[in-house]
């Protein structure tokens, strides 16, 4: 670097002045550790601390009261091959995740889209549709079971009314149970339903422009400029969907207890972990219940990258490579 | 005279010197602390109290820290911790299994068999001193009871031609004909009796019917004897039947679809749109504490005279023929108390424990207050101050077939729940074999209690 070009560079020096030789700046590692302390607390002990113990209770028996005993594979032996209940929250959870996803994510495409429609009064039809999705999940379930009530509901009234002359006992049979969960998770669409729209209306008009001029018709267009515009937006509320649906809980704790599900129609993954851990007090067990899950809903989520060269359009390329 | 006055001076200050030891002595002893952790709030916790100043009174120098509102998950979590009370107090007895099986409570065989112990079998009813013992053991003492009878209509069964409540389960069944009625759609208006697992929300009605039936929840050998007492599956059969017969016209599937479906309109549990008290059912199961509601119509306290558009009785259970013995019998649990694992002052512990248990002024006040009778012997058979309508509760609560089952560790009593969802697959008709299903249940049971020994 030639001296002109320091000077020149040097705003608060004359002309023809050297700069002098630059300070060493110190890293304010005690400012940096302090800005970030907040969140290396919360990590260390509410996220790192209880994962590393649940990691080692998941080898040993552990009942709250007594010391953990070291039992090596126990937990992981007896979950697959003893637990009748936990093949029924797997096969029940795996249920409701490959109903309802795909549901969730086509409903809430289809209700973006219809709110991409009014002229007038768009933000009323949007906030309206978004509200369910803030009541909160307790308040919203009880509602679900009291509507969906074989005996008074307004449910079945509508249903008997226009002809079907025995509807489903809803919660009450574990047959349609999960369908009524299914219901009540596609009522408070709202939040996917969000995404989706502003994923829509970030497709460019001039696509749809062209392709009108081109003939295509309104399924064409939504085929081969509306769907591959979407997949990122399709892709992420499956990631999601996956993950949350793993760990699908207070609606179905709080409907089951509401109906009495003694059936175990609705006993799913989150809720065997709650059972092991606070009604039967096997901590060891529940969080090897736990540590499986981890695992499975990683492996899915993997399977849902890989997979997402083959079918995710990124505008600007993929965020994954 | 001048040694005399040597050896006075040297007794003298010899004298103040062991007196000064001594003092110190008494000032360094360890200060006889209790703690004491209860759920009970308000007037409860009053009564509670007022007992632990008695007991205070009693035993000089003994200091005891009454803290209420916390329940046993609190308890457990703290002596889990280390820094727990020295007793604890739960509802119920259904987790004693847990609490004795876990350690959470220590044993007390020695305590109760030694010189300042109690003789329970002449201190408690029959159902106190059996279901504060689990394998053997006995970790808790009783306190007040839960008891959970027969009630009847009494205005109801006197229009079908009835007098008394059914005495078996054969008369259950003939009085539940007479009284259920059909809506012309064929719906149920009214039912007679409702034996159906989650007709309302805290009853445990697969232990009413294996009261019933006399069916024992474990056997001889410690394990589950659902599968083994054939009981059980008559039990369930009976249930069967009984919807079949009753509300199917001999036909089962119709009979619970039609019973589901009364069932999810039935009144909320608390108030006076209660099944029990519009008519829509005219026999049930219930406790105790369910009485004063169903007398008053919305109001908790007890009453002396009803003032509820409701007549009616309680009584025992209907029993099975082959269990006629046990009539006027009734499930009765009781709320437990225990001394700590890691209790420092377990002495002390044992004389508090031992004086709340046996207090029959607390034991009276309890009673006057919450209908709920004490364990106790001494004041039990119909007390004075009770209603008449209520005295009834107490021919249950001392009926010497009235129990709790015998708890073992199973978790939060997880075999209770168990056997309440088969009920349930039973009655839905979505278990076809009852016995391969009791098997499978034994077996679960076994497991768990295999896992927590």
């Amino acid at each position: 670097m030639s001296q002109a070009r320091v000077i020149a560079s040097s705003p608060f020096k004359k002309k023809g002045e050297l700069a002098p030789p630059r300070r060493k700046l110190k890293t304010p590692w005690l400012f940096i550790f302090l800005c970030m302390s907040p969140w290396l607390f919360g990590i260390i002990f509410f996220t790192a601390y209880p994962m590393i113990s649940s990691f080692y209770q998941s080898f040993t028996k552990f009942n709250l009261i007594e010391s953990p005993k070291w039992v090596g594979l126990e937990n992981f032996h007896r979950m697959f091959f003893e637990d009748s209940d936990f093949w029924q929250a797997l096969k029940n959870t795996v249920w409701i995740s490959v109903i309802s996803i795909p549901l969730r994510i086509a409903f809430a495409m289809f209700t973006a889209w219809v709110l991409t429609k009014p002229k007038r009064g768009r933000n009323i039809y949007r906030t309206i549709f978004f509200l369910p999705s803030m009541v909160p999940a307790v308040a919203a379930t009880m509602a679900f079971t009291y509507i969906f009530n074989p005996a008074y509901g307004p449910i079945n009234r509508m249903l008997e009314a226009i002809g079907i002359k025995e509807p489903p006992f809803w919660f009450l049979d574990p047959k349609w149970s999960k369908w009524g969960l299914i219901l009540l998770g596609l009522w408070g669409i709202g939040d996917t339903m969000i995404i989706f729209l502003a994923g829509l209306l970030d497709v460019p008009t001039s696509l749809y422009e062209a392709a009108s001029l081109e003939g295509a018709s309104g399924w064409q267009s939504f085929r081969y400029i509306t769907l591959p515009l979407m997949t990122p937006v399709i892709f992420f509320s499956t990631v999601t969907g996956v993950i949350g649906s793993f760990q699908y809980f207070t609606q179905a704790y709080v409907a089951s207890g509401q109906v009495n599900d003694y059936s175990h129609s609705m006993y799913f993954y989150a809720t065997h972990i709650y059972f092991s851990a606070f009604r039967a007090y096997e901590m060891g067990y529940a969080s090897a219940l736990a540590w499986v899950l981890l695992v499975i809903t990683l492996l899915c989520t993997l399977v849902i990258l890989k997979t997402q060269k083959r079918w995710v359009h990124y505008p600007n390329g993929s965020l994954f490579k | 005279m001048m040694k005399k006055r040597l050896f006075a001076s040297f007794a003298a200050t010899a004298l103040v010197a062991a007196s000064m030891v001594a003092t110190t002595g008494v000032a360094q002893a360890a200060p006889r602390t209790v703690t004491v952790w209860s759920p009970y709030q308000g007037a409860n916790l009053d009564m509670w109290n007022a007992a632990i100043k008695r007991i205070e009174a009693a035993n000089p120098g003994l200091t005891v820290k009454s803290v209420g509102n916390i329940d046993m998950a609190k308890s457990l979590a703290a002596i889990n911790a280390g820094n727990g009370p020295d007793i604890s107090v739960s509802n119920g007895n259904g987790n004693l299994g847990w609490f004795c099986g876990s350690g959470a409570w220590q044993k007390l065989n020695t305590l109760v068999a030694g010189k300042d112990g109690i003789d329970m079998k002449t201190t408690f009813n029959a159902a106190a001193v059996a279901s504060s013992i689990s394998n053997n053991n006995r970790c808790a003492l009783p306190l007040y009871s839960e008891i959970f009878a027969f009630y009847w209509n009494k205005d109801l069964l006197a229009k079908a031609g009835y007098t008394t409540p059914p005495k078996t389960t054969t008369d259950l069944l003939a009085y539940s004909q007479k009284l259920t009625t059909f809506n012309s759609d064929g719906s149920i208006k009214t039912a007679g009796f409702v034996p159906w697992a989650g007709y309302y929300g805290f009853d445990m009605d697969s232990m009413w019917l294996g009261q019933m039936f006399g069916a024992k929840w474990y056997g001889g050998d410690r394990n589950s004897a659902f599968a083994s007492d054939v009981k059980w599956a008559k039990a369930f059969n009976w249930q069967k039947d009984f919807i079949a017969k009753v509300y199917g016209g001999g036909n089962f599937d119709k009979g619970s679809k039609l019973l589901t479906k009364f069932v999810a309109a039935r009144g909320g549990e608390w108030g006076t749109d209660h099944d029990f008290m519009t008519g829509r059912v005219a026999m049930k199961w219930d406790a105790n504490w369910m009485a004063p509601m169903f007398c008053t119509g919305d109001d908790w306290t007890m009453a002396e005279k009803c003032t509820a558009k409701l007549n009616f009785g309680i009584a025992g259970f209907p029993v099975s023929p082959d269990n006629l013995s046990a009539y006027g019998s009734g499930v009765v649990g009781q709320g437990q108390m225990g001394i700590s694992k890691g209790s420092k002052n377990v002495k002390d512990a044992w004389i508090v424990m031992k004086a709340l248990a046996t207090d029959t002024k607390l034991a009276a006040a309890w009673d006057a207050a919450n209908g709920a009778p004490s364990s106790l012997l001494a004041k039990e058979a119909r007390p004075a101050n009770q209603p008449t309508w209520y005295l009834p509760i107490y021919d249950v609560a001392n009926n010497p077939k009235s129990a709790y089952h015998i708890v073992k560790n199973t978790g939060e009593h997880l075999e209770e729940a168990l056997l309440q969802n088969l009920m349930a697959s039973w009655q839905a008709g979505d278990t076809a074999n009852i016995k391969s299903a009791l098997s499978d249940l034994a077996e679960k049971v076994n497991q768990i209690i295999s896992r927590n020994s």
